[in-house]
């Protein structure tokens, strides 16, 4: 077995009394279609915001491709390789598609601000470069009639697959979605579920996504972990996650409490 | 696939053959050239053939429009509300002055205390003494930015209008440099139409280049969603950071030659007022908009003259009115107000100038 792209242990976020995240053990191997569910208020969105370097963990280790990123800025982590999405979408309204995902470079880009002021030809080499690429990934995920247009005044499903295509620039390893479904009619969903797929299996890319869509889940995702009061309460194949007696009660309250198995 | 050797590592950015110059960027080029040249031919005409008080509002207009155009990348293209530029229009200004009066000059100004020694003894050409003040207070900016990028929005105003303030007190205060409240006397009147609108040229230069380049979309980035920028490997901070040096660095060498066209300069000059005209100038012109800028920035400067057709005595429907002074004050915030009720954004919005803009239109217009 190769070395876990991301691991997560013992991660713990308190605010105040509040424990969002508590003790949380995660490991994602390489190339894994993996995903993080669990009811309203389980402590998902916190965990990337973990990953990703938006909160400090109060307690706990997270290791990224080989290194400790705890305490790292979220744009060195995004520059280590792990790009994500938003559950409540943060696109550059303004800006059109194109230049949304040609914000996604310039974290890679090697030019200084003067070589690009003068136009010195390393610079107008990469921005050539850069150009081609957003014009692939737009293409890629399907948004080349839209490129022009401003970001904010996308469809909701357009925006959701523009925030994917934005961090694909960015050259991830891993790709955390969160909530990448959401809003979107069933024919957009099968869409989205064929271009997640294809980013792991072409283009290599690590995918971890939080999602509600139950269906969409189990289709897609070959590793499951369960988040319910931050928590870890099942992980493992979606058909065994399914009939996890902890995971029935955390969805719907039902039935005597049991032991919570890890 | 091409689409394999995209994510693949170091496979985005590798070093390969330039780019042949597209046929529509060499058009823009040789227009930029023609259009700089016609302005030189009209800067030629106006020097030999207007008058000294023209001339004199054109060179103000080219400094307003120049400290605009800078003080509009920090706060309409990076979306920084800062309101400090005062400072720096202040630091440019009194370090060229310092370091263009003649020794003798300053011996006479200096009476309350004397100048301190390495100032005192010496006097440089303007052109070095205005790049060492630009870069002093690019300096002093680059200082700045670690406390002030701390914080955000509305706190980021406070912090830096202290900072403004800071600098006005220092000038008023510090008298065996600045000369407190008296101020400098006696400046070289060296500023003409060539440098003023000069610098308004390279600062232009430099400005829309790094606008319209990578570096100017991660900017604007910051100012639609920084936590998203940060999140897609923008450092957030050193983006504000370079934004802030370079539009200082240019306010700095603007402050500079206004101190050479204006020749007296005291700290009540630099008061948050300067600030405040600054800002309604980029408002007006639109946030975000470099074209906007400059044309608010001479639509200001020319259009308090033009006002002053309102102080004179009138006969409006037979009803003699006399001359009111400061009539055209009130005028000009009438216009503001319905401007800003009529036109939110600003005359531009954010939209800005460019060739392929003007083709697009004359196209239309050509078409029956």
């Amino acid at each position: 077995m190769n070395k876990p792209l991301l691991r997560a242990e013992g991660l713990t976020a308190r605010f105040g009394g509040l424990t969002a995240v508590d003790a949380v053990e995660l490991s994602l191997p390489v190339g894994q279609l993996a995903g993080l569910i669990g009811p309203n208020g389980a402590g998902k969105t916190t965990c990337f915001n973990l990953f990703a370097g938006r909160i400090r963990p109060s307690e706990g280790r997270l290791r990224f491709a080989g290194q400790d990123i705890v305490g790292l800025r979220p744009s060195r982590i995004n520059q280590l390789g792990m790009a994500r999405t938003f559950q409540n979408i943060r696109l550059f309204g303004e800006l059109s598609v194109l230049d949304n995902v040609l914000v996604g470079f310039h974290g890679g880009l090697k030019s200084n601000f003067l070589s690009a002021i003068l136009r010195l030809p390393g610079y107008v080499a990469e921005e050539r470069r850069m150009q081609d690429r957003a014009a692939e990934i737009i293409e890629l995920c399907g948004l080349t009639r839209l490129r022009d247009e401003p970001a904010g005044s996308l469809a909701y499903g357009s925006q959701r697959l523009l925030e994917i295509a934005r961090a694909l620039a960015t050259n991830p390893k891993l790709l955390l979605l969160d909530e990448p479904a959401a809003g979107m009619n069933p024919q957009e969903t099968t869409g989205l579920a064929a271009l997640v797929r294809r980013l792991r299996d072409e283009l290599d890319v690590t995918v971890l996504l939080i999602e509600h869509d139950m269906r969409f889940v189990m289709k897609l995702c070959e590793h499951l972990t369960v988040l319910d009061h931050g928590r870890v309460i099942a992980r493992g194949a979606p058909h065994e996650v399914q009939q996890d007696p902890a995971v029935i009660q955390a969805y719907l309250g039902a039935g005597e409490p049991e032991g919570v198995a890890p | 696939m091409r689409l394999q050797s995209l994510l693949k590592p170091g496979g985005l950015l590798q070093p390969g053959p330039l780019p042949p110059a597209s046929q529509s960027r060499r058009r823009d080029t040789l227009l930029t050239i023609g259009a700089c040249l016609f302005a030189a031919l009209g800067l030629w005409l106006l020097e030999n053939h207007a008058s000294g008080y023209v001339v004199h509002l054109s060179c103000v207009g080219a400094i307003f429009a120049t400290l605009a155009v800078s003080y509009n990348l920090i706060n309409g293209v990076t979306g920084q509300f800062s309101l400090e530029p005062n400072a720096f229009v202040a630091c440019g200004a009194y370090v060229t002055a310092l370091l263009t009066l003649s020794p003798a000059e300053k011996e006479a100004s200096f009476i309350l205390e004397p100048l301190i020694w390495p100032l005192s003894a010496f006097s440089i050409p303007l052109l070095p003494a205005l790049v060492i003040a630009g870069l002093l207070t690019a300096f002093m900016a680059f200082l700045m930015g670690f406390p002030v990028f701390r914080v955000r929005g509305d706190y980021l105003a406070i912090v830096t209008l202290g900072f403004g303030e800071v600098i006005r007190v220092v000038a008023n205060n510090a008298q065996s440099v600045t000369n407190g409240p008296l101020g400098l006397k006696g400046i070289p009147h060296l500023t003409n139409l060539w440098w003023s609108w000069g610098l308004l040229a390279v600062c232009l230069f430099f400005i829309v280049r790094l606008v319209h380049s990578s570096y100017g979309r991660a900017l604007m980035a910051i100012r639609e969603d920084e936590t998203a920028a940060e999140a897609m490997g923008i450092n957030a901070f050193w983006h504000k950071m370079l934004a802030f040096t370079l539009s200082a660095f240019f306010e700095g060498v603007a402050g500079g030659l206004l101190a050479h066209l204006i020749t007296t300069i005291s700290p009540t000059l630099f008061t948050f007022f300067l600030t405040f005209n600054l800002l309604i100038i980029i408002v007006v012109g639109g946030l975000g908009s470099t074209t906007g800028a400059v044309l608010a920035a001479f639509l200001f400067t020319y259009g308090g003259e033009w006002l002053r057709v309102m102080e004179e005595p009138m006969r409006i429907l037979g009803w003699d009115i006399p001359g009111i002074p400061g009539m055209r004050m009130v005028m000009f915030s009438l216009i503001l107000v319905v401007m800003m009720i009529f036109m939110r954004r600003g005359l531009l919005g954010s939209h800005d100038f460019s060739w392929r803009w003007l083709a697009a239109l004359l196209g239309r217009r050509a078409r029956p």
